[in-house]
This record gives C-alpha cells, sequence and structure tokens, in this order.
C-alpha cells in the first residue's frame, strides 16, 4: 500500500504524459488493462485544459490553426500544468512558452500576439477597484505630489512590440474578412490594456504616455514616472499626464509609501522581444 | 442537520438549473421561472463582469456555488489562497449550498483539472474529514460533498463509497450532494448495483440530487459511461431519480449540461422533467403524513 502522497504522484505523474507503470499496480483492472482506465483520466486533463487555453486565446488559435495548437498545447500542459484551480488564471506564461517552441519559431511576432491575448484575459477577470476622486489628488501639497506613489486599476498593462500586434489582432476578430492581410512591417504597437465597465478594450498610446504609466504600474514615484516620460518625449507634461489618467478612472489609490506589491511584478516584465 | 445561514435562504425542493456562460446573458433579460441557479464556484473567483452579473442573478434567485478545486480527498496542504478567495465570493453571493466533490486535483502544486478518485481507507477518512472541517470552519458553515464518477477502483479501498460519504456526514456534520448519473455511471463501470449504492446513502444527509447526462464509450470490448454532461439525462437514471425520490421525498434537484451546451429551452425541458417526478414524490410525501 502506497502512502497517500506517493500515490496521488504517482497518478498525477501518469495524468500528465509521464510514466503510469507506478500508479497502474495500484488500479483494480475490473475487466479493462489499467492502463485503459488511466488514460481515460488522461483523456479528461488533456482535453479541458486545451479547450481552456483555446477560449483565452482564440486569435492565436486563429493565426497557427487549431491542430498546431492543440499540439503545443499538449507540450504546454506537459510542462506547465495550471498553479491554481481558476481555468481563466490558465496560460500567462504561454508567450514565453512559444517563444522558444521550435516548431514556431518561424512566427516571431506569435509571443506578442500571446501576450496582448493574456492581458486581454487579465484584464476581464482583474480584480474590481473605484477608482480615486481627482479632488484627493488636487488636496496634496504641491512639493509632496512627487513622492506620490499612484496605483493604476488592476486591469491596467501596458504592452510594447516590434510588430504590429493590434492590426494582427483585430484582422482575426470574427467576421473580419478571411483574406486581408497585415504587413509585418507596418511598425510595432505600444498598447494600454484595460476594462471599461463590462468590456476590455485596448488602444495605441504614445511613447511617453507608454513610458509614464509603465513606470506607474513598476510602483514608481510620480517624480521617477514624469522623468520616464520626459526620456521618451521631452515636452511631457505631468499635470495634463495626471489629468488623463483620472479623466480615464484608472487611478485606485495614491500613497506615500509603497502600495503592496502583490498585483505587481507581472507588468513590470518587459514585454518588447527583440525582432 | 445543515446548519443554515439565515441570510442565505435555503435551496427550496423544486428543479434548478446548472447556469454556464453562455446562458448568462438570456438568464439576465428573461428572468426565467427556474428554481435556482448553480454556478461552478472556481469560474466567479476574479472581479469584473462574471461575478457582478452573479451577484445581480443573486437578487432574484437562489444561488447555490458547487466547487471543483478545493482537492478535499487530496494529499497536498489545503490551498489556504484557493479557500480564502472562495469565502469571499460566498460572502458577497450568500449561496443557499456550497457543495464540493468527493475527490482530489492537485498534487505538488499541480491542478490537474480533474475530479480524481481517491482509495477510501481510514487514513483518508480521517485526512478528508479533517479537510472538510477546515473548509466548513473558514466558511462558517457546512458544505455538501459529492460522490463522483469515477473510471477505476483501487486495490486497496476497503470502505464501500456510499459508506465512506457517510462516515464524512457523520464525523464533520457536512451533507450528501447525490449525484444520481455519477451513482449509474460508477455502478455500470464495476458491473454494481446501482440501487444498493442509493439505500446505501444515509438519506438524512442527502440535502441535494444532480442530475446530467453521460456518454457510452467502447474500450477494448467493454462499455465504459464517462460522465461528460454532454447529453440529455438517460433514462435509467431518471429511473433511479424515481427510485431516490421514492426513499427520501422531495430533495432539491439540479440539472447539469456541460459540453455540448444546447439553448437554455433543452435544460428548462429536463427540469420541467424532473419537476414532475418532483411533485409525484411530493404528493406521496403528504399521502404518507395523511396515513
Amino acid at each position: 500500500m502506497s502512502s497517500p502522497s506517493e500515490l496521488e504522484r504517482d497518478f498525477a505523474t501518469a495524468l500528465l504524459g509521464g510514466p503510469d507503470e507506478a500508479i497502474i499496480t495500484a488500479i483494480q483492472g475490473d475487466g479493462l488493462d489499467p492502463a485503459a482506465r488511466v488514460a481515460i483520466y488522461r483523456n479528461h486533463v488533456f482535453v479541458t485544459l486545451t479547450a481552456a487555453l483555446e477560449a483565452t486565446y482564440p486569435v492565436v488559435v486563429r493565426l497557427v490553426d487549431r491542430r498546431f495548437f492543440a499540439y503545443a498545447a499538449d507540450r504546454y500542459i506537459r510542462e506547465h500544468p495550471p498553479a491554481g484551480p481558476c481555468l481563466f488564471e490558465y496560460g500567462a506564461t504561454l508567450a514565453d512558452f512559444l517563444a522558444t517552441f521550435p516548431a514556431c519559431r518561424h512566427l516571431a511576432y506569435l509571443p506578442d500576439v500571446v501576450r496582448l491575448e493574456w492581458a486581454l484575459n487579465r484584464a476581464l477577470h482583474a480584480e474590481d477597484a473605484v477608482a480615486i476622486d481627482p479632488r484627493s489628488l488636487a488636496a496634496a501639497p504641491p512639493d509632496e505630489i512627487g513622492r506620490l506613489k499612484l496605483r493604476l486599476h488592476p486591469s491596467v498593462s501596458l504592452l510594447e512590440s516590434s510588430w504590429p500586434i493590434d492590426r494582427i489582432w483585430r484582422a482575426n476578430q470574427p467576421g473580419e474578412d478571411p483574406e486581408a492581410t497585415v504587413s509585418l512591417d507596418a511598425g510595432g504597437a505600444r498598447l494600454e490594456v484595460y476594462r471599461l465597465e463590462d468590456d476590455v478594450v485596448f488602444r495605441p498610446v504614445p511613447p511617453s504616455t507608454y513610458a509614464f504609466r509603465q513606470a506607474l504600474a513598476c510602483e514608481l514615484d510620480l517624480q521617477s514616472a514624469a522623468e520616464a516620460a520626459r526620456s521618451a518625449d521631452p515636452s511631457f507634461d505631468l499635470t495634463d499626464a495626471l489629468r488623463e489618467l483620472l479623466d480615464d478612472g484608472l487611478i485606485v489609490g495614491a500613497s506615500a509609501t509603497s502600495p503592496s506589491p502583490k498585483n505587481e511584478g507581472q507588468r513590470c516584465k518587459p514585454t518588447q522581444r527583440p525582432r | 442537520m445543515i446548519a443554515r445561514d439565515e441570510r442565505s435562504g435555503v435551496l427550496p425542493a423544486h428543479v434548478g438549473v446548472g447556469l454556464r456562460a453562455p446562458h448568462v446573458a438570456e438568464v439576465m433579460a428573461t428572468r426565467p421561472a427556474i428554481a435556482f441557479f448553480e454556478v461552478h464556484t472556481e469560474n466567479y473567483l476574479g472581479g469584473g463582469p462574471a461575478a457582478a452579473a452573479l451577484e445581480r442573478l443573486r437578487r432574484d434567485y437562489a444561488v447555490s456555488l458547487h466547487g471543483v478545486g478545493l482537492s478535499l480527498g487530496g494529499a497536498d496542504p489545503l490551498d489556504r489562497r484557493h479557500l480564502l478567495r472562495v469565502k469571499r465570493l460566498v460572502e458577497r453571493i450568500q449561496p443557499a449550498l456550497v457543495s464540493e466533490h468527493l475527490a482530489w486535483s492537485v498534487d505538488g502544486g499541480a491542478y490537474l483539472n480533474h475530479l480524481l478518485p481517491l482509495p477510501y481507507d481510514a487514513m483518508r477518512l480521517h485526512a478528508t474529514s479533517l479537510r472538510i472541517e477546515q473548509v466548513q470552519e473558514a466558511l462558517g458553515r457546512t458544505i455538501l460533498v459529492e460522490n463522483p464518477a469515477r473510471y477505476l477502483r483501487f486495490r486497496h479501498s476497503p470502505i464501500p463509497e456510499p459508506e465512506f460519504l457517510g462516515e464524512l456526514a457523520r464525523r464533520t456534520g457536512c451533507g450528501i450532494l447525490l449525484d444520481v448519473n455519477n451513482v449509474y455511471v460508477s455502478s455500470r463501470n464495476f458491473d454494481e448495483d446501482p440501487l444498493a449504492y442509493l439505500n446505501a446513502v444515509p438519506a438524512h444527509a442527502i440535502a441535494e440530487i444532480h442530475l446530467a447526462g453521460h456518454a457510452t464509450n467502447h474500450a477494448d470490448g467493454r462499455t465504459i459511461l464517462i460522465d461528460d454532461h454532454g447529453s440529455r439525462v438517460a433514462e435509467p437514471v431518471w429511473d433511479l431519480y424515481r427510485a431516490t425520490l421514492a426513499r427520501l421525498g422531495p430533495v432539491p434537484t439540479l440539472i447539469e449540461w456541460d459540453t455540448n451546451l444546447p439553448e437554455l429551452a433543452v435544460l428548462r425541458d429536463e427540469a420541467a422533467r424532473a419537476e414532475q417526478l418532483l411533485l409525484t414524490a411530493q404528493g406521496r410525501a403528504h399521502c404518507v403524513v395523511a396515513e
């Protein structure tokens, strides 16, 4: 008799495509090869997790073809099974996985499209948060404004790509002309993704806005964020930039101390990949 | 007995429908006459429109939260972060019922997205009881535990499943969610008698019944039934449901459908059929009282 953890480990190993010798010794045949019984469970694991990835990445499925996606998903599931029970949180690392997946090395733009779809998915399910009252910022003493740290709405992601991922995404929406093509030389994109009411939207943002909001997402204070923005565009105006952010309702907290780092990290990863 | 939360109400002894994302807009717009809705807890643990819609739905309907991720029968330590998220949703939605499965789904932090079988022995009975108690303590209420559909049996599994469930209920005060389709699927897969199974589950602990369709597969000349929730309830399962109601009297019942999801009207049609059988059981219960 195996201990509880051994049996579960043996079963999990077999379910993720590893050897099933250990678990089948613990199983009764009941008129069928025990390995065939394990295969019923394994099939469910792969079918449902592949379906979950397909639901999160519909444009990627369209770009690479459903059969290829299922092939890549099979490898991804084996190497990166879910770390939590919520399917809408599964697949965060698919972009990094596909970036080094030999079979799609020729699709250099693909990982960034994956990142865009992940940002859209993430925004849809991000925690709710209420925008701060603009007057609360106006009330801060002018000499302390620069030291404030602003917390962006949890749905916000900033993405930078050398590829026209926004055009690629739009051209692959249901109902779009299937014959339409996007030139990969059409230039890169700097995008902001966020949730607006019940919808998730994205829009291109200018370099200084991108640098400013990315710095805020990385928990830099306002002064440092403004410096980052000015290095992208010397004409950057902090007052205007703050007003825009407040008008967009994307500031959900302001503090002189560091906000909880729990929700960050991921947004601060560089998203640009060399072409 | 099942402790009731005053604010949450109770599930009526009528038929509810498992609510899946493609039907949410229609339900919100038309407010159909359905006794209650049950949703998968794990689909509502984020923010945004999904949880907000469930909160609005809750104003007009009794809601049951049916979890698939707490791995009550597992060897990994309880996922505290997940339990906390479930607790927050329970506080927000005030469901009439919270249920989970007699199964495990995570090993070494890897979630396998399946309700996996465990051997039924004294050690796991103890461990699963403790796990259920931890969950009930955190949520401040009792939960229901559902019998899984099974495709394999372990060589060492000395306690019959209905007895294992009954003992969990006795030790922890949890209720039992009796999935009649799962009883049928598991029994057929191991050439056992589903009626004997049904009669072995302690009647007083059963607080909800699940009904769903299953698929029939063939492997190496043997028929294997798969609990895929992808079709109408099969006739033998309706027969078992009748037998269950004859034994228990009316019990809140749910129609579940997950794969190849049809129009909501089809689910309502199945619910109406179950409701007829519930009414018959109700009539019989009254007769018993009158005697």
